[in-house]
């Protein structure tokens, strides 16, 4: 008697969590819809230089900020930014907990079997740093391929999958954050970092004594998209052409971001 | 209960008196920290620069000239509202649990025996994954906190703002409030268990044959007894559950330790930013273990 009323609140949980599932999964059909009946575009993102990080104010400044901002203006919705944490931002979007990662994620094979991307609205570049008092011998890029050379990188992003491509050999230790990969590397327990760029020359830059680059050329280039959960075909068009119509200013604005320093002065890490 | 039982007494302050084996401990020490900090700062390449994260924790407002907290206070306030009320809830939650699992009825033991051996069983880190992504984002919509919040008239957004912060953060809140609340009360159904079933068998019988009801017995003889010999345990949990707060970072709660990642981004600062949340968790922890070492005694000078 008691198991089987154990059995029935069971099934009634989870014939609650299907049906909640079902009405989530119908919202999804016309997502542009959603968010302009909501008034409100809920973008979600992780912190990173100079894509998205807290000013001397604590507001959010960067480059997505920049590109969200503009969105929602121009879709006329507020924009609701929800800083996420790396390692869940994709579950967090198939969870529904946002609409949109803007969120400088790079377009992958991987990733895109897991969501849906737009076209590009950046493309940016890994660059490598690598410690003065391990690697000064090392001949870039073959010297790198061997089991005693350790690379660092944040974990989750396309710079662990590169330098696994690039180096085979090589070690690969990674990090949740870069600030602590790049101090890995400037403390001489590593041999380089694969980082997006402008990163890797700002620390190069800041710690002349510590790191050089092995080279100045960018190890691969990305593309970043915005991310959507699974079909939405109408809301990746609406974005595309958002993104086609914007095609200068995200070019400006990017370089700004990556080729400047001009906003340096509110930023504490300067 | 005249008799005395040494074990049973709480800690109890002694008198101090230091001699020469202490002064050579104590030199002992001194000489292990300062090799360490010799160590640290000639093994670590590290310039350290704590100017740039003060602001953080302050700053100045630009519109009034004030003062006003910035992000590590703003997340050390909601890392202290989830502490607290996660410490209500998971009290509630291990109390009802506890006694479900000392319960005569089969099916109230086996809940309560699911659900410890659920969560005890699973590291924490899933139990926040699974928990949020797979149960939690389908009951937050449907609680519709958020939406309630935001219709509520001001003066009981204002209210609601001081018990668990800001209405624009309440569902991410209230999100890591179950989670950590749930996780922990697994912990304290032991304790509770434990306690109860530490009270002399005899005295239920006794109480039983006194002619009291089941809720009587239970509210004056076990409960009673049972709470003194949880309070140390029941300390420990609850400080673990402030450090355990941190867990809920994972999933985007904006306490403490998620902001001092977004710090660190911003400001380069690894190590100083890990100090600093280190001392701020400390405080609570420890301010947390004297306010038990209080309770524990008065609840000893009850026992009579």
């Amino acid at each position: 008697m008691s198991i089987s009323r154990k059995l029935l609140g069971t099934l009634a949980l989870v014939a609650g969590i299907v049906f909640l599932a079902d009405t989530a999964a119908a919202q999804q059909d016309n997502l542009i819809d959603t968010i302009k009946k909501r008034g409100k575009i809920q973008v979600g993102f992780g912190s990173f230089l100079p894509w998205a990080i807290r000013d001397k104010q604590g507001n959010w400044v960067g480059f997505e900020i920049d590109v969200s901002t503009k969105l929602a203006k121009d879709m006329g919705v507020e924009l609701d930014l929800m800083p996420t944490a790396w390692d869940g931002i994709v579950p967090s979007l198939i969870a529904g907990k946002f609409d949109v990662i803007i969120g400088g994620l790079s377009i992958t094979p991987a990733r895109q079997e897991q969501v849906d991307f737009t076209e590009p609205y950046s493309q940016s570049g890994l660059g490598i740093a690598a410690s003065k008092q391990l690697a000064s011998g090392l001949k870039y890029p073959d010297g790198y391929n061997d089991a005693k050379a350790t690379f660092v990188c944040r974990r989750g992003t396309a710079a662990c999958k590169t330098a696994e491509e690039k180096w085979p050999k090589a070690t690969i230790r990674q990090f949740d954050d870069d600030a602590i990969a790049f101090q890995e590397v400037i403390n001489g327990n590593a041999h380089a970092i694969l980082s997006s760029e402008p990163k890797p020359t700002f620390f190069t830059l800041q710690n002349p004594d510590k790191l050089f680059k092995p080279t100045n050329e960018n190890v691969t280039t990305t593309v970043e998209g915005f991310a959507l959960r699974k079909g939405n075909p109408a809301a990746i068009a609406y974005f595309n052409d958002w993104i086609g119509k914007n095609k200068d200013w995200l070019k400006q604005r990017h370089t700004y971001w990556f080729k400047t320093r001009d906003w340096a002065a509110n930023v504490p890490a300067s | 209960m005249t008799n005395f039982d040494p074990a049973r007494q709480p800690p109890r302050k002694r008198r101090r008196r230091a001699t020469w084996l202490d002064a050579v401990l104590a030199a002992l020490c001194v000489c292990v920290v300062g090799y360490f900090v010799w160590r640290i700062n000639s093994v670590l390449d590290y310039g350290w620069n704590w100017s740039t994260i003060w602001p953080f924790v302050l700053k100045t407002d630009p519109a009034s000239g004030r003062w006003v907290p910035n992000l590590i206070v703003e997340g050390l306030f909601t890392t202290i509202r989830l502490a607290l009320w996660g410490i209500l809830l998971a009290g509630i939650i291990g109390t009802l649990m506890g006694l479900a699992r000392t319960s005569r009825y089969l099916l109230l033991r086996l809940i309560a025996d699911s659900y410890v051996m659920l969560i005890r069983n699973i590291p924490p880190v899933v139990f926040v994954f699974v928990f949020v992504f797979f149960i939690a984002s389908q009951i937050m919509p449907a609680l519709g906190i958020g939406d309630w919040v935001r219709a509520a008239s001001p003066t009981m957004q204002w209210w609601l703002s001081i018990l668990f912060g800001p209405p624009k953060l309440i569902d991410n809140f209230f999100l890591g409030l179950i989670c950590l609340s749930v996780f922990s009360g697994a912990y304290v159904t032991e304790i509770v268990r434990a306690g109860i079933q530490s009270v002399n068998k005899a005295q239920i019988e006794a109480g039983d044959s006194l002619g009291m009801s089941r809720t009587d017995v239970l509210r004056f003889v076990v409960l009673p007894q049972a709470l003194r010999t949880v309070l140390p345990p029941l300390a420990g949990q609850f400080i673990q559950l402030i450090k355990d707060s941190s867990l809920v970072s994972l999933v985007s709660i904006q306490e403490l330790s998620f902001m001092a990642q977004d710090i660190q981004v911003a400001t380069q600062r690894v190590f100083e930013v890990f100090v600093l949340v280190a001392v701020l968790y400390f405080v609570i922890c420890f301010g947390l273990s004297q306010l038990f070492g209080v309770l524990e005694r008065r609840a000893a000078r009850a026992h009579r």
